[in-house]
């Protein structure tokens, strides 16, 4: 099982977090255009290498964080310190 | 010569047979004794049984040929346990074992009729036969059953106790062989917190069956591994390794349960299996009496017994030579020894379906002899390496694959890493464990840094620990895999080398397409024994070297493991509200949503509705989610979560809310009540408790850190009571003194904080579902049986009774209100439910806003609409269809249906789509049985008193 | 006017009394559920927090009461009703500050002895050692599958502090015993 640098905690268990998604920023809901309001909600870009995405440590700290994680060796890197901002999606 | 040739033999200096101490056994019937120590194989082959199973396609009688943990012909039934290894399983008082995949008997297996029609059994056979005409399946399925391999599987076997543990040792060491326990203890003796697990019963490895020298080896490193304070877990097997070195262990030999499966977290995961002998592939490679020399080793030297009266020892190897020096020491007659390293040959054994009698060699000539002894080469268990990553690379020189990739957290030693002498070994395994040690030291120094409640550590982190262990040599080893003859390769699934041949042929020359399309390598020995020989045949057939050829991937488990094992202690939390005591004794019927025990109805739901619509009812609605929200930018979350406008609610007050999701979908709603200035009480619906509190925290951390809200959940702080019914203001004034209830201080959709029957800071509010006049009542769940009951007996003259879950939703159906998640699903975006006077496009934001926007711009949403049949006393199941006219286009379903006690009917909700939505509407609604029938769509989604006068009164 | 409550009714119901005791354990299992839980919520500009005084993933001992940094800006504080009223009456709650009394919401046992930490090791996938969560260490962990908060609280033998949502109570505790059996758990 793979272990998180949870930024509060230190490192733990995947199934104590909660995986929330890639870290995108929020359009603005009264602008955005319906193709960029859909693409923040189901477009993930997915790539080989490193990738930002958002976790909640659901079992610890009670606190969401973006990590960057490299989906081939999944090594993690710039655990941020908390607070960090991160999308809004669930 | 006859199976009595077999038996046990004097006494060995090396054996772990108890002879003091002998155990009754039942086997095939008949009463056999053995020592303790013992393992099935030995004590059946001590009892002069020859023929233990028979093959699983063919039928052909089959020995033991490797009489450990991985012999592919020792699977046997003990008792009620299937599939159980005889050559591991040691024995025990009154066992009663029975051999598998036979019929009739064992000796006299009728199915044997399948090895004459051998040739039709190819690989791909059952594909190929069976496919068409596919309506026969069943019928094909049903005779193949009967011939299916594996143990019978007992329905009734009562349950048994399976175990879990966690552990977060520095140092895990798989194998306690020479260099494995080497590691374990100079790890340890350097500091490293280690546990060391061994497949077998008995720490040692290899040394087990060799010398005395050997064995005085094995002693002096077990005290070593004792002293240094190792846990050692015996006959215990690491079945892989995961994600950051997470590994899984099944432990057999734990004294309270049947197995018990260990997860540990190693910092350094140590990887010493040792070696796997290699069969040797000829024709009659699988006749009884065919043994490879480990086999004969540790029947002769650690159960002293006698494998064969005759034998033929062919070797490439020192294992080999010794095997022929051990029978030749226990007075066996070696008819002939056999030396590959010469350029001889074995080419094929035969004789009778009880034993081998005769032994072709490669000179054209034939010995007579019953046990064929060959010693071929090894096969490098690598597969915890491969699960970290490690693709084995193959040598010529030594004739095995070797690792390739080194891992930072995971290091190989002993055989798989190289060989070497019993010294060279240890030193090796010494060298691997200090390495292991120094780097788990830097691992726990960055584990401790980083992790928040741990002692702070000194100094900045120590450096990575280099690998400067010597390297293991390559002894030269011919490459022997297949004779000039064909014969079988996975004994365990019966494929025969000409089978592989005939696949490379029809194109399967892949090693991962032949693997999948013959089953070779994917029975219960999972290509321990027969990977190298697929591989090598593969390369013949193909005409290329093994090593263009490559391996298949060694994935987890190492070694099967039962579902009891992977099961463990079977977590099922369970909540209940401070009230099941009563719902117990009181004859609730239980209803299981989500984790929550709840009452469902308590004898009949329909008296409970009209008890309540007439008098006064109670029910327990404890697991309605509650969140306490604090601070001055409560307003705005609210805002922000809810599809209304929350900047004004005045204290006091209640106000029901819609929730959405980004998209738009209808995610969860409740009633929000302000009690102070900053100070406000959420609930959520039952299911949503959880989920809405995360939301609520998103949007807090993420989006809106400047917000000053604080979110705690109370959902079990406080017993909920919903008191509903003409007579609840009654009941609730006998139980308050210090809150004014009557209708002009205490209306509709307001919320009071106040003492009920004695207990202080209750939260009372003038909400419900079930339509009536009600009072939701929050009492501090530590005194919540103490109100219920209080109500109970206040209320007894003005006819209280309980209300179970059923009757909540049948009353909430009369009233038409929708429950998220039954009448909406995951696509019911909120314009759907009928509330586009509580989506409020002209906040600047909120959750879903801009898909409500489009939403309701294009009217294509389904409709959440009330539906009642024309004929009153059919109520249509709920997720039945809704046809358009007379066609079979669907255009909506019901989602919730019930016969309604209050009206005398039945009634729905359901969704229908935009041309079928309009009041008045007559819809086709189809049954379960098939029937059509007409339904309306009403004006109002409240079947009942719809302009709520009994709610607010 | 009806009765007022004469006791705090625990979530942990079943009746132990019969349970045989295991004279040669070396963990016990006690329900505290009725102790006073007070939760404070306080940023780090707060001068509560400043009072409060113990970050997240350690307790402190206040007097009779136990502060326990329970996530970052949370604390949860133990004792009697009277003590943590008065702890709380000594706070400046200047500020965005929340006190939630949790003593309702909130199951609370101790489990101490020898053998507490193997108990726990058979539920709990966290890291017991005396490096990684040592006397005074406080961390949240899915414990047999309910998330606790949990404080190792020693006092002459190690001893651990477990608070669960109250529903999971009895599920919890009796997760808890059945763990402990190969220990000798017994009922305090």
């Amino acid at each position: 099982m793979l272990l998180v640098p949870c930024p509060n905690c230190g490192p733990r268990n995947s199934s104590d977090l909660h995986y929330v998604g890639e870290a995108q920023a929020r359009p603005n809901p009264s602008e955005a255009t319906p193709t960029e309001w859909r693409e923040y909600l189901y477009m993930e870009d997915n790539p080989a290498g490193w990738l930002r995405e958002n976790w909640y440590c659901r079992s610890g700290c009670r606190q969401f964080f973006t990590l960057e994680r490299h989906t081939g060796s999944n090594e993690f890197r710039n655990p941020p310190m908390p607070g960090n901002k991160v999308g809004g999606k669930a | 010569m006859s199976a009595s040739e077999l038996g046990r033999l004097a006494a060995q200096s090396g054996e772990v047979i108890d002879r003091t101490s002998p155990i009754r056994f039942n086997w095939n019937g008949n009463s056999l004794t053995g020592f303790k120590g013992d393992t099935i194989a030995s004590a059946l082959m001590a009892n002069g049984e020859r023929i233990v199973s028979r093959s699983m396609k063919y039928h052909r009688p089959r020995g033991y040929m490797t009489a450990d943990f991985w012999d592919p012909n020792g699977f046997v039934q003990v008792g009620d346990d299937p599939n159980v290894r005889s050559g591991h399983r040691l024995i025990e008082d009154g066992m009663t074992i029975e051999p598998q995949n036979v019929w009739p008997s064992l000796d006299r297996d009728i199915k044997a009729a399948n090895g004459l029609v051998g040739r039709f059994l190819s690989a791909g056979f059952y594909y190929k036969t069976f496919i068409k005409p596919q309506k026969l399946w069943p019928a094909y399925e049903r005779v193949l059953s009967t011939f299916a391999p594996g143990g019978k599987v007992d329905l009734d076997t009562p349950h048994r106790y399976h175990d879990k543990r966690y552990t977060h040792p520095d140092v895990v060491v798989a194998g306690g062989g020479p260099a494995g326990m080497a590691a374990a203890a100079a790890a340890a003796e350097v500091g490293a917190n280690v546990l060391l697990v061994e497949h077998e019963h008995q720490l040692g490895g290899h040394l087990l069956w060799g010398s005395d020298a050997d064995r005085a080896v094995a002693a002096e490193l077990a005290n070593r591994v004792s002293a240094a304070g190792v846990e050692v877990l015996t006959n215990t097997t690491l079945t892989g390794r995961y994600e950051d070195n997470w590994v899984g262990i099944v432990q057999r030999s734990h004294p309270l349960a049947v197995e018990r499966l260990i997860k540990a977290r190693a910092k350094i995961l140590v990887v010493a299996p040792g070696l796997i002998e290699r069969p040797y592939v000829f024709a009659g490679n699988d006749k009884p009496g065919v043994m490879l020399s480990g086999a004969v080793r540790r029947l002769v030297n650690m159960y002293g017994v006698k494998p064969g009266a005759r034998a033929v020892v062919f070797t490439a190897n020192a294992e080999g030579d010794a095997a022929a020096a051990d029978l030749d020491r226990v007075g066996i007659d070696v008819a002939r020894v056999v030396d590959a390293r010469n350029g001889e040959n074995v080419v094929s054994a035969s004789g009778s379906s009880k034993s081998v009698k005769s032994v072709k060699l490669g000179d054209g000539s034939e010995v007579e002899a019953d046990l064929l002894v060959t010693a071929t080469g090894w096969t490098a268990p690598t597969s915890l390496l491969n699960m970290a990553g490690d693709r084995p690379v193959y040598d010529e020189g030594s004739a095995r694959f070797y690792p390739s990739v080194t891992v930072d957290n995971v290091l190989s030693t002993g055989g798989i890493s190289g060989d070497g002498s019993v010294d060279e070994l240890v030193a090796h395994g010494e060298a691997t464990g200090q390495l292991a040690a120094g780097r788990a030291s830097v691992v726990k120094h960055r584990v401790q840094a980083l992790t928040a409640r741990s002692v702070p550590v000194a100094g900045p982190e120590p450096e990575w620990t280099a690998d400067f262990r010597p390297e293991l040599g390559r002894d030269d080893h011919p490459e022997l895999f297949r004779s000039t003859t064909h014969g079988i390769v996975d004994f365990s699934e019966d494929v025969g080398s000409k089978d592989l041949v005939a696949a490379a042929k029809e194109g399967y020359d892949s090693v991962e397409l032949l693997k999948r399309y013959t089953t070779a390598t994917m029975g219960p020995a999972q290509g321990k024994l027969e990977t190298v020989n697929t591989v090598a045949v593969l390369a013949e057939a193909r005409g290329e070297t093994i090593e263009q050829v490559g391996t298949t991937v060694w994935r987890p488990p190492y070694v099967p493991i039962t579902l009891g094992g992977l099961a463990g202690r079977n977590f099922e939390p369970v909540r209940v509200s401070s009230i099941q005591p009563w719902h117990e004794a009181n004859g609730v019927t239980p209803i299981i949503a989500g984790a929550w025990i709840r009452p469902e109805h308590y004898g009949n739901p329909a008296d409970e509705v009209n008890n309540t619509r007439t008098n006064v009812g109670i029910t327990d609605v404890t697991p309605l989610g509650k969140l306490d929200l604090q601070g001055p930018d409560v307003p705005k979350l609210l805002s922000q979560l809810y599809t209304n406008k929350w900047m004004k609610l005045p204290i006091g007050s209640v106000r029901y809310g819609l929730m959405c999701a980004e998209d738009g979908v209808v995610l969860d709603d409740g009633v929000t009540g302000r009690l102070g200035e900053e100070h406000y009480l959420m609930t959520t619906t039952s299911s949503g408790a959880a989920s809405i509190w995360e939301w609520a925290e998103n949007w807090l951390q993420t989006e809106h850190p400047e917000w000053q809200v604080h979110v705690t959940p109370v959902t079990t702080g406080y017993t909920s009571i919903n008191v509903a019914g003409p007579k609840s203001r009654e009941l609730v004034g006998r139980l308050v003194d210090d809150v004014d209830l009557s209708a002009e201080a205490f209306d509709y959709m307001r919320v009071r904080t106040g003492t009920v029957a004695g207990v202080e800071n209750c939260i009372m509010w003038r909400i419900g579902f079930t339509g009536e006049l009600s009072f939701e009542l929050h009492v501090p769940s530590g005194y919540g049986l103490h109100v219920w009951e209080t109500l109970m007996a206040e209320g007894a003259d003005l006819g209280v009774k309980p209300f179970g879950l059923e009757a909540q939703r049948i009353m909430r159906l009369e009233k038409g209100h929708f429950i998220v998640g039954q009448d909406t699903d995951g696509l019911t975006q909120a314009p759907a439910v009928g509330m586009n006077a509580l989506i409020k496009l002209d906040k600047e934001d909120f959750a879903g806003k801009a898909e409500l926007a489009w939403a309701m711009e294009s009217d294509q949403v389904p409709h959440v609409v009330a539906i009642q049949t024309v004929d009153p006393t059919i109520v249509p199941g709920e997720a039945c269809q809704i046809l358009k006219g007379t066609t079979n286009e669907i255009v909506g379903r019901i989602t919730s249906s019930r016969m309604s006690p209050t009206l005398n009917r039945s009634v729905c909700l359901g969704q229908v789509d935009t041309a079928h939505a309009e009041a008045g509407t007559e819809l086709t609604v189809l049954l379960r049985n098939g029937q059509r029938i007409k339904a309306n769509v009403m004006s109002h989604h409240a079947h009942f008193d719809p302009e709520g006068e009994r709610l607010r009164g | 006017m009806a009765n007022a409550p004469t006791t705090f009714e625990s979530p942990v119901v079943t009746d132990y009394s019969t349970r045989p005791t295991n004279a040669s354990s070396d963990v016990t299992l006690t329900d505290e559920s009725s102790t006073s839980k007070i939760l404070i919520r306080a940023g780090s500009e707060t001068a509560a927090a400043q009072q409060l005084g113990v970050p997240f993933g350690s307790a402190r001992q206040s007097g009779t009461v136990l502060v326990s940094g329970q996530r970052p800006s949370e604390w949860l504080i133990l004792g009697s009703a009277e003590e943590t009223d008065a702890f709380v009456a000594a706070l400046d709650l200047t500020g965005h500050v929340s006190v939630v009394d949790h003593t309702h919401s909130r199951a609370l046992f101790k489990l101490s002895g020898v053998g507490s930490k193997g108990t726990l090791e058979k539920i709990c996938g966290l890291d017991w050692d005396d490096a990684i969560t040592p006397d005074g260490a406080v961390v949240s962990a899915s414990v047999a599958k309910a998330n606790c908060d949990i404080v190792r609280f020693d006092a002459d033998e190690p001893g651990y502090l477990l608070a669960c949502d109250r529903s999971f109570g009895q599920y919890l505790f009796d997760a808890i015993l059945d763990a402990g059996d190969e220990f000798g758990i017994n009922v305090g």
